[in-house]
């Protein structure tokens, strides 16, 4: 494969990762379902980009911006809609998502419907790696402090956690933050890698793929959703050859591994080295015996 | 005066199309507590079975109708056993069963894209357009049908479940699962059917959809609107879909009519969120608080 | 049990990847081969022994595909039909297509793939704006021209007074198709008093509005009503009760047909009088078939006179092999690929920045009218827009109209 052709498809990853690290924190670890997220990269994406042409900020910088806005805005919404239960809070954020994406399409500052070309192009494989490495590790050391603990005990048992006197409307408010953050960042590259923005890029669709690939990746795992974002990046690219049966062959593998496999790829689980030289002592001593 | 009786009678006209798709959704929320949204796919399907008994079969119209509306009864229970089962075996938590469905609604989507082709098909001609006219007022004669035959299904529905042994077998199983399994009430059989009746009512929406909006692949897009509307009324309460689907209808137009059709679905989202606020679980949803 | 999942799909999908990059290598080693074999002569523009690869991009599924499928339809029949003739340039040509779901994202990846891996000497598509703003910088990257179809935001081509280098087009741009409309139902119908309806979540329809608005009022029409929908949205009656009120003398519907047809079937069942009227997102056998009697006397704005011969012979030759009818973008399918084979004629040669030099002095005739590229825009100038008139079931062509001004 054309090196050039497989650099697209790292940055495309690199991207999609940013958003699906923040929505991993927020579905995998705490235990919330959003359909609203591509709301918070169109905020993160039109922010970003006002910050850098309007008003000549570095990249960084308006990517920052970009995702603290749409951080704060998250902050209202959180008020609102977080002690909402299962699927009522999906349809809160789906309701978020789509009236985020209509207002971009009225407002004609920003191009309306019509997009928003002309946006310098300053995203290379390089500093989206960059920023995605210090995504990860930022993700790790809160998964792994009293916070994360916190949020997995709100995941696993809401009225549990209650009783034992964790805030979970604090631990969920700063879960989604911290995902809102991130998915601007991430609306923040698809500007200044595509060059174009436009309220279609952030559909209802794009909320949807980002959540497949968060469970696909395994729930509660960060080296789930990195796996899980390379992988449902690139297939669709590998069966670009299938033309129209392409999104048929995407569906049936969704579903394929929500039935065989419902923890996702690494459910709960992470990769590390000390994993997996255990693992492959494991798999030495106890031969075929599987364990169902 | 007018324009304000002409836009309820919109309004009503639009609930009812609404209506025909949350109960479907509700009565499947009832017992499965997971909003399918492979339903839309199924609508669409029934819509393209109608059409192809209609122009290929030459099937009378009532048969064509009833034939549609058991195809897509059949299929409903068939993504039931092979996307669902396998994760109701193992009680998986509703996020899987959600992924699961968005694979199924792509899944189907995209196969009907590649197979029957994305172009619209439209009926032919059942009933006149020619509208019954109230002095100033005009009422869709297709509008009318729809009205009356939603009526019709929800009060057999009604019937069906306050008034039979099956009926009474699925409200103790949505109450609680497991005590009624242990009461010796087949939950197997009892998802089947809520799923072909969930499945005849979308096979029954699709046809009446394809002839007023023609058939195409995406037509179950528009189940969007009725689950946003089954949640206004309350997930899982069957006249908690219907008030809250009459009502997202004519809310919509009112807002189109008397305030602005650009910010339509921006002011019906804020208010669904405002009202969530107020009732976490819809005007007349039951309280599925630590539901097991 | 499920460790053996896990692990089996992960090993499954990284042999896959692997499997596709190695055939690609393996494939690009055997070229290689053969251009080192092949004498050193044609070594430039060469890259793929005989065969000559042509992309096209655009919407194979999603709520595009209706187009899209058509579009690219086109273009394999056309290949089809030069490979049968001799190829050009004594070269058999192959066409490349893929789908981008309607999605910018999408897009750039697979103009990635066409311009790096399966390296097609010129893109034909995408079908919208969206997806042709986007690509820009991956054709100025490779240097490889792109033939937008039905991509009508001015901004395609031309931004910030910049003409992109490797973007052409070959439909016209918003403001001229707002304006001939606008100038049209002013002018020519004597139409004082418009309503609008729109779909707020498309760039096609907002761009028409914006310039169909603009030119009426400056002809001294009044815009009695401007109304929006949403993508996706079935029912207009809410907002047609509306613009009944306001009782316009025409009602401007630019979008799709699919909607045009619900809308203007709802219309009537208002009691909605007034002529409609549209654009070249209008012409397609299932408006008639949908909404036939809602339609007539209906005006849109198209590209192409029905009625012309060349037209018709296209028509039929589609017909013939898909046993589908063709959709307005296969017509500007069918021309963007002249355009290709006119450039390569007048370039005599496949390197794709020969193309693009020679498709900034395009000059020919095709079936939705003359093509002449304007070297500051990469736009068909002046060309003339067909106003198309529906009188009971039939699109009867009333003029080639360009708005006075």
């Amino acid at each position: 494969m054309d090196w050039f052709y497989i650099k697209g498809i790292l940055i495309l990853s690199g991207i999609n990762l940013m958003a699906v690290l923040g929505l991993s924190l927020l579905t995998g670890f705490t235990g919330l379902f959003s359909f609203g997220h591509a709301g918070f990269m169109a905020i993160g994406a039109y922010t970003a980009a006002t910050m850098g042409i309007k008003l000549g900020l570095p990249l960084i910088p308006s990517l920052l911006i970009g995702g603290l806005i749409s951080g704060v805005i998250s902050l209202f919404i959180g008020k609102l809609t977080l002690n909402l239960k299962g699927d009522y809070f999906c349809i809160a954020t789906l309701g978020f998502g789509e009236a985020i994406r209509l207002i971009l399409d009225n407002v004609q500052y920003f191009g309306g419907a019509r997009g928003w070309p002309g946006i310098p192009l300053k995203i290379d494989l390089w500093n989206v790696a960059i920023i995605n490495v210090v995504g990860i590790l930022i993700l790790i050391n809160l998964i792994n402090s009293r916070h994360g603990r916190n949020m997995i005990a709100v995941r696993e048992e809401e009225l549990a956690a209650k009783t034992i006197g964790i805030d979970t409307f604090k631990h969920k408010m700063i879960s989604l933050f911290i995902s809102a953050v991130y998915a601007g960042i991430a609306g923040g590259m698809v500007g200044y890698y595509t060059g174009f923005l436009q309220p279609k890029m952030f559909s209802m669709n794009k909320s949807t793929e980002l959540t497949i690939i968060v469970i696909f990746g395994g729930i509660g795992s960060i080296s789930g959703s990195v796996l899980g974002t390379l992988l449902l990046t690139a297939l669709p690219e590998i069966l670009r050859a299938f033309a129209l049966w392409r999104l048929v062959a995407y569906g049936a593998a969704v579903i394929f591994i929500m039935i065989s496999r419902p923890e996702g790829l690494m459910g709960g689980k992470e990769i590390t080295l000390k994993g997996f030289i255990r693992l492959l002592n494991i798999r030495k001593r106890s031969g075929k015996a599987a364990e169902g | 005066m007018i324009q304000f009786l002409q836009q309820m009678i919109n309004g009503l006209s639009i609930g009812s199309v609404y209506a025909l798709m949350a109960v479907g959704y509700s009565l499947v929320y009832s017992i499965m507590n997971f909003s399918n949204f492979a339903h839309g796919g199924i609508i669409m399907l029934g819509a393209y079975f109608g059409f192809f008994f209609l122009t290929l079969f030459n099937w009378p119209f009532a048969v064509a109708f009833l034939g549609a509306a058991i195809c897509a009864a059949a299929l409903a229970v068939l993504v039931e056993r092979v996307a669902y089962k396998p994760l109701r075996m193992r009680n998986a938590p509703f996020l899987y069963f959600i992924i699961s469905a968005m694979g199924a609604s792509m899944f189907i989507e995209n196969f009907v894209i590649a197979t029957i082709g994305p172009t619209f098909k439209t009926y032919p001609a059942v009933f006149s357009r020619e509208p019954f006219r109230l002095g100033p007022l005009f009422i869709g004669r297709l509008d009318t049908m729809m009205f009356v035959i939603s009526a019709i299904c929800l009060a057999a529905l009604i019937y069906f479940i306050d008034f039979t042994k099956m009926g009474k077998a699925i409200q103790a199983t949505a109450f609680n699962p497991r005590a009624s399994a242990l009461m010796g009430i087949n939950t197997d059989l009892i998802v089947i059917t809520v799923f072909a009746i969930g499945g005849f009512l979308a096979g029954i929406a699709g046809v009446l959809f394809g002839m007023k909006y023609t058939v195409y692949p995406q037509i179950g897009f528009i189940t969007i609107k009725s689950f946003i509307a089954a949640v206004f009324g309350g997930l899982g309460s069957l006249p908690g879909a219907v008030i809250g689907s009459v009502i997202l209808g004519i809310l919509e137009t009112l807002i189109s009519g008397y305030f602005s059709s650009q910010f339509r679905d921006l002011i019906s989202f804020s208010l669904l969120i405002i009202i969530l606020v107020f009732r976490p679980i819809g005007l007349m949803g039951k309280s599925t608080e630590e539901k097991a | 049990m499920r460790k053996f999942w896990g692990i089996f799909l992960v090993l499954v999908l990284v042999v896959s990847i692997v499997a596709v990059g190695c055939g690609q290598k393996q494939e690009a080693a055997k070229e290689e081969q053969k251009t080192q074999e092949a004498p050193k002569e044609e070594a430039k523009q060469e890259t793929a022994g005989d065969v000559v690869k042509v992309g096209w991009i655009g919407s194979l599924t999603g709520d595009q595909a209706v187009w899209g499928q058509c579009e690219f339809n086109t273009v394999k029949m056309l290949v089809e039909e030069i490979n049968a003739q001799g190829g050009l340039l004594g070269k058999k040509l192959e066409a490349v297509g893929y789908d981008t779901r309607g999605d910018a994202m999408e897009a750039v990846n697979a103009v990635r793939r066409l311009t790096s891996q399966d390296k097609v000497v010129t893109i034909i598509g995408p079908n919208a704006s969206g997806q042709a703003i986007p690509i820009s910088t991956v054709l100025e990257e490779m240097k490889v021209p792109d033939i937008a179809t039905v991509a009508t935001n001015p901004k395609v081509t031309v931004v910030d007074g910049k003409t992109k280098p490797f973007n052409f087009r070959v439909c016209f741009i918003d403001p001229y198709q707002g304006a001939v409309a606008a100038g049209y139902a002013a002018d020519v119908l004597k139409f004082k008093k418009a309503a609008v309806l729109y779909d707020v979540a498309d760039d096609y329809s907002q761009g028409l509005t914006e310039f169909f608005i603009k030119t009426f009022t400056e002809k001294g029409g009044e815009i009695v009503a401007k109304e929006a929908f949403k993508s996706g949205d079935t029912d207009f009656r809410p907002q047609l009760s509306k613009i009944k009120t306001a009782n316009p003398d025409i009602i401007f519907m630019p979008y799709f047909f699919k909607e045009v047809a619900l809308s203007a079937n709802q219309a009537r069942e208002l009691g909605i009088n007034a002529v409609l009227m549209g654009g070249d997102g209008w012409p397609s056998e299932v408006l008639l078939e949908m909404a036939k009697d809602a339609v007539n006397g209906s005006y849109f704005v198209n590209h192409v006179d029905f009625d012309d011969p060349a037209v018709q012979d296209f028509k039929n030759r589609y017909m013939k092999k898909y046993d589908r009818k063709v959709e307005l973008n296969g017509y500007l399918a069918h021309d963007a690929f002249l355009m290709f084979v006119d450039a390569v004629k007048r370039a005599n040669s496949f390197d794709p920045v020969a193309i693009r030099d020679a498709l900034e002095t395009t000059k020919i005739q095709g079936i939705t009218g003359n093509i002449k590229i304007g070297k500051d825009t990469h736009n068909p100038e002046g060309k003339e827009a067909a106003i198309i008139k529906i009188v009971d079931g039939k699109y009867v062509f009333q003029q080639k109209y360009a708005p006075s001004n």
